[in-house]
This record gives C-alpha cells, sequence and structure tokens, in this order.
C-alpha cells in the first residue's frame, strides 16, 4: 500500500478534502449498515443449513417408504401397473405447487407450498380386480414424499439465492472495509499533507520578500545617510570657512564672535542628530525577528 | 376311465409340468434367499435353482427389474413349450389360461389409443403371456371404431367384448371398468368350459379354482369401489355370476350395494372359507407388518395350486404349474426389492407351499 498509488486523483484543494471527507463518512456508515445485512443474512442462512439438513433426512426416509410401497403395489398387483397409472391421469391436477415470496433483508426468496386438492384421486380405479388398496397407499406415502420433496425445493432455492447475496454483501463489506475506506483516508491525508506544504511554502516566500525589502531599505537608509554626512561635511565646511572668515574679520569688529558662538552650536545639534537615527534602526530590526519568531510559532 | 386314455394325448405334457414343479423353490430355498445380503447373493443362490442358465449370462449390473425379466422370459419359454406339445382339448385349456393376460394387454393398447402413445412402446410393455398374432394391427388402428370393428372382432376376445360392450362404452367407460367387464365375462366363459368340456377331474379342480378367483375379484372389487361414485348398476356389472359370493343372487346385491367396509366385512365373513380373511388381514388397520388381503388371496390360491398336483391325470396341473411359477417369480421379485430397498422387516411376506 504505497501512499502514492492507493489514492484518489484529485487535486490537493481544501474543497476536495471536504468532498473526501464526507466520502469517509458515507463508507463508513454504508459499512456498517452492510456488515448488519450481513449478519442477519447469515443468521437466515445458518437457519436455513438446518433446516436443509432436517428435510433431506426426512426425504431420505419418506422416499425409501415410498419405493417400497410401490414394490408392494407391484407385488399385489403382480405386474407393470405403471402404464395403468399413466393413462389413468387426467387433466385436473391433483398437487399443485403455489408459490410465494418471502423478505429477507431486502432479499426476495421464493417459497413453495404444496397444495392438494383431497377431491381429486385419478386412480381410485387402478386395481379394482386387485391390488386397489396398495395403489392408494402408495399414492399416499408418494403424496407425503413429494410434499417433502416441494419443501425442500424451496429451502434448497433460498439456500442459493441466500448464499449469493450473502456472497455479494460481504464482497461489498470488504471492499468498503479494506479498499474505499483506506483509499478514501489516504487521499485525506495526501490532502492534507499537500496543503501544509504550501503554507509553508507561502510562509517561506513572504519571509524571503520581506528579507529583501529589509535589505532594500538598509541600502537606501545608508544612502540618505552618506547623503546627509556629505550635506552636514559641505556645512560644516561652509561654516568653517565662514568662521574662518569671521575669524579673519574679528579683528573687525565684537559682533563677529557672536555669529561664531552660533556655528559652533549649530554643528553640535547636527552631530547629535546622526547619532539618534542609528539607534532607531537598530531597534527595529529587532522587532522584525520577533514578528518572525511569532508567525512560526502559527504555523507548527 | 377317466385316466384310460389320458396319457395317449397328455401323458407327456403332464410328465413334463410335473418334473417342471419339482424345480419349484421349496421353503428351505426361499429362507436362503431371504439371508442374502445383495442381488448378487441372491444370483448365486439362483444358480443353483433352474434359473442357473438364464441368470448365468447377465452382465449388466444387477437389478431387481432385471432379474424378474429374465425369470418371467424362463416362464414365458416353458409356457411357449407345453403348448406346443399340446393338442385338441389341452390346447384349448392352454388358450383359455391365455385370455387373462390377452384382456390386459388389449386394454393396454386401448388406453394407449385413446391418449396417442407411441405404440411400439406400448407393444414393450405387453405381457408375453397374452400375445397373440393379431396384437400388433391393434396397434394400426388410431381410433376406437376402427379399432374395434377391424382388429377386436378377429380376436379369440371379441365374444366378450360382443356381449357386454357396446363400441360408445370404449369411449364413455373408465379403462378400469371395461377391464373388470371383460374378466367377468372370461371368467363365466372359462368356467362354462372347464365344465363341460374338461375330464372329470380336472373340471372339478378348475371350477375350485375359478370360482376362487370370480370371489377373490368380486371381493376386490366391491372393497376397491366403496370409495369410488360407481353406482351399484355398474358394480353388478363387474361382479362374475359365479363363485361362493356371487352365485348367490342376494349376496351378489348386497357386494354391490353396500358402501361401507365393516358391513362388507360381515358378509364376506359369513362365507366359510372367507371367515378368517378379515382377522387376518390388516388391510384396514395400520399395523404394517400384518397380511393383507393380497396375501390372503395369494396364499389360498397356492393352496388350491398345490393341491391341484395331487390328482393325476388333470390339465389342472398345468394351470396350477403356471400360476406357481408367477408367484415364485413375484416371491423372488419380493424378496430381491426388500434386499435391495435394505427392508428387511418385511422380507418374509412371500409365499411358500411347497
Amino acid at each position: 500500500m504505497s501512499g502514492a498509488a492507493n489514492r484518489e486523483q484529485v487535486f490537493p484543494t481544501r474543497m476536495t478534502l471536504g468532498v473526501m471527507k464526507g466520502k469517509l463518512k458515507g463508507a463508513q456508515t454504508g459499512h456498517s449498515l452492510l456488515k448488519r445485512k450481513s449478519e442477519a443474512l447469515t443468521k437466515r442462512f445458518r437457519d436455513i443449513t438446518k433446516r436443509i439438513d432436517d428435510a433431506k433426512r426426512k426425504m431420505g426416509r419418506v422416499m425409501q417408504t415410498a419405493a417400497f410401497s410401490l414394490a408392494e403395489v407391484s407385488y399385489a398387483t403382480g405386474g407393470n401397473i405403471g402404464f395403468q397409472v399413466q393413462e389413468s391421469i387426467s387433466n385436473n391436477a391433483r398437487f399443485k405447487v403455489k408459490a410465494r415470496q418471502e423478505n429477507v433483508s431486502g432479499v426476495y426468496l421464493p417459497q413453495f407450498e404444496a397444495d392438494i386438492n383431497e377431491s381429486i384421486n385419478d386412480f381410485k380405479m387402478t386395481g379394482l380386480g386387485r391390488g386397489g388398496q396398495q395403489v392408494q397407499r402408495a399414492r399416499e406415502v408418494y403424496s407425503k414424499a413429494v410434499e417433502t420433496l416441494v419443501d425442500l425445493a424451496s429451502l434448497q432455492t433460498a439456500f442459493v439465492i441466500l448464499d449469493d447475496v450473502i456472497k455479494v454483501t460481504n464482497r461489498r463489506v470488504n471492499a468498503i472495509e479494506h479498499v474505499i475506506i483506506p483509499r478514501t483516508e489516504n487521499t485525506i491525508s495526501y490532502i492534507n499533507s499537500e496543503l501544509d506544504e504550501l503554507d509553508r511554502e507561502e510562509f517561506y516566500r513572504l519571509k524571503k520578500v520581506q528579507e529583501k525589502k529589509q535589505i532594500a531599505v538598509a541600502a537606501a537608509d545608508a544612502e540618505a545617510k552618506a547623503k546627509k554626512l556629505k550635506a552636514e561635511k559641505e556645512r560644516l565646511e561652509a561654516l568653517e570657512s565662514k568662521k574662518a572668515q569671521l575669524e579673519a574679520a574679528k579683528e573687525n569688529g565684537e559682533n563677529v564672535k557672536e555669529e561664531i558662538k552660533e556655528t559652533e552650536e549649530a554643528k553640535a545639534g547636527v552631530v547629535e542628530e546622526s547619532v539618534v537615527e542609528e539607534e532607531k534602526e537598530e531597534e527595529e530590526e529587532q522587532s522584525g525577528d520577533l514578528v518572525a519568531q511569532t508567525e512560526d510559532d502559527v504555523i507548527f | 376311465m377317466e385316466g384310460l386314455f389320458f396319457n395317449i394325448d397328455n401323458g407327456y405334457i403332464e410328465g413334463l409340468v410335473r418334473g417342471y414343479k419339482n424345480t419349484l423353490l421349496t421353503s428351505s430355498q426361499y429362507v436362503n434367499l431371504t439371508q442374502c445380503d445383495t442381488l448378487e447373493d441372491i444370483k448365486l443362490q439362483l444358480g443353483a435353482t433352474e434359473y442357473s442358465s438364464v441368470l448365468s449370462d447377465i452382465n449388466e449390473t444387477l437389478s431387481t427389474s432385471l432379474i424378474e425379466r429374465k425369470l418371467n422370459n424362463k416362464l414365458i419359454e416353458e409356457f411357449t413349450y407345453i403348448k406346443s406339445q399340446s393338442n385338441s382339448t389341452l390346447t384349448k385349456f392352454l388358450e383359455f389360461m391365455k385370455y387373462g393376460y390377452m384382456i390386459d394387454n388389449i386394454l393396454l393398447i386401448i388406453s394407449g389409443t385413446i391418449h396417442n402413445r407411441d405404440k411400439s412402446e406400448i407393444l414393450k410393455k405387453c405381457n408375453a403371456l397374452g400375445w397373440f398374432e393379431t396384437l400388433p394391427t391393434l396397434t394400426i388402428a388410431t381410433d376406437l371404431t376402427s379399432l374395434y370393428e377391424t382388429v377386436l372382432i378377429d380376436t379369440p376376445l371379441a365374444k366378450y367384448f360382443q356381449s357386454c360392450l357396446s363400441i360408445d362404452d370404449l369411449d364413455d367407460l373408465n379403462i378400469e371398468i371395461i377391464r373388470n367387464i371383460l374378466y367377468k365375462e372370461y371368467l363365466e366363459d372359462f368356467n362354462n368350459f372347464a365344465k363341460n368340456e374338461l375330464p372329470t377331474p380336472s373340471n372339478e379342480i378348475m371350477e375350485r379354482i375359478i370360482n376362487f378367483e370370480a370371489d377373490k375379484r368380486s371381493i376386490n372389487i366391491s372393497i376397491n369401489s366403496l370409495d369410488t361414485e360407481l353406482s351399484t348398476e355398474d358394480k353388478l356389472k363387474m361382479l362374475p355370476n359365479i363363485g361362493l359370493l356371487s352365485s348367490n343372487e342376494n349376496i351378489k346385491h348386497q357386494l354391490a350395494s353396500i358402501t361401507d367396509l365393516e358391513n362388507l366385512q360381515v358378509l364376506i365373513s359369513s362365507i366359510g372359507i372367507y371367515k378368517d380373511i378379515f382377522n387376518e388381514s390388516t388391510a384396514n388397520s395400520n399395523d404394517e407388518n400384518g397380511k393383507s388381503l393380497e396375501d390372503f388371496f395369494y396364499e389360498y390360491e397356492m393352496r388350491l395350486n398345490k393341491d391341484a398336483f395331487t390328482q393325476q391325470f388333470t390339465f389342472s396341473t398345468v394351470w396350477a404349474y403356471i400360476k406357481s411359477k408367477e408367484q415364485e417369480i413375484r416371491n423372488i421379485t419380493w424378496i430381491c426389492e426388500c434386499i435391495a430397498q435394505n427392508q428387511r422387516d418385511k422380507i418374509n411376506n412371500y409365499i411358500s407351499v411347497y
């Protein structure tokens, strides 16, 4: 039972998963119902087997007496009476077989019943001269024998039919139990695994995308920083040059002192700003890891 | 005086038949037969008797019917031989013996004709003892009218048909009724023949036997017809006018009109020799091992037949021998049947008098 071979060829989607689960449930219900049917039939079957056994034994006895009563007839009449009996048969049957149907767990079993019309007797005259009593007795014994045969016939037919039905039912039960249910289960687990696989792929993809994004962001930041530093530098240089100009001009007056002070203060502010920005970036990276960890938790 | 010229014509036959009679199975041989376990054993036992020749060439598996057929063949052979050696009165007597079987055969064919059976098949079922030359021609007739007019009229049995049946009867009447009417006519005719044409000891013995045969039929018919809707007139037609029961017009009428078994038994028991028939027979009870009415009749008949051998210079020895032989075949068949079907508790129901 290799996993890939013993499953249905389906696309592993959530919808098929739903369908398969429904199918599994249906198969299980069907299995228990069929099992019950098979048990009921088997019970009946055993009963019939027993009755067939009885009937066959009875038939053995009855047939023996019947055959012997025929021997008595031939002894008493002293000859071949068969022809007389054959010829005196009229069109009205004395012994009729009626058939009706019986329903056992949805199986129709024919039932035969003997129906004897006592008023019809074709052989009343047979053996009138001699052996009449033996003829009548043989007739009665044979009627009984035929009755037993009719009983046996209906049992035997039921036996054959039930046998077939039980075989079919058992085959179905086994098919469901050993083929359909495992296959459906396999399909379900296959769909599940495929779905998980998809999930993982999706997650990994997302992570990759995020990573790329971060790299891009970092690059952009660095560029921006460099630009800024360059700008600052330029400003500093500009200030320096201004300072130099002012110092040069110091000699020119007190007001210039104040301007120098201003530029120095501005210089310190620029340095402070750049340090704060660097710290911020570090913090962002840490929180990104945390998100990744929680996402992993969700998946597994 | 009666024995004086008997041997001129019939001495050989009588000697022959008495010789045959000695080959009939005895009680001890029957006992041996009943001890057998298989049909093979039976064959072995019969091998020590007259039947060895007919049974030795059986190659197929033994069956009751096969044995019965072989034994019957021997009987027919013997009868044919006796008949071919006979002349004058004895021939006539033997013809009369055949008539009984002929009635059965003709009725077989008539019923076959009514039901459109395959003719050749029916012919096979005919009793060979009742075979006569025109029997096959009976099968050619396709309808009853032509059967009667072209064929039956030429058979020795035509007189029986003539006196009691019209062509219409053949159509409506039950074949069994026809059979019994014919048989009645036959018995009466036979009785007439025996009384008037046979020499002295033969006629007495034969009359006794025929009368018993008639009584047997009367009793059987009256008992077996109890449950049927046969009218008293119909029954009267079937009861022979001879015999202890039916020669008395009063008793005969009662026989035909009584409709319940008990009264019938009382009536039949009132005749001396049949006094014990219902005590011994259990035809109406459920005791399976008891003797049936048929057993009683067979046994009585066999006693009569055995007695027939005690007189010399009689034709009746032939009758007695043939009947004894028939009974013997029935006995052997019965024993075979019991062995084949493993019903040993009834195996001793055969009738042996020799």
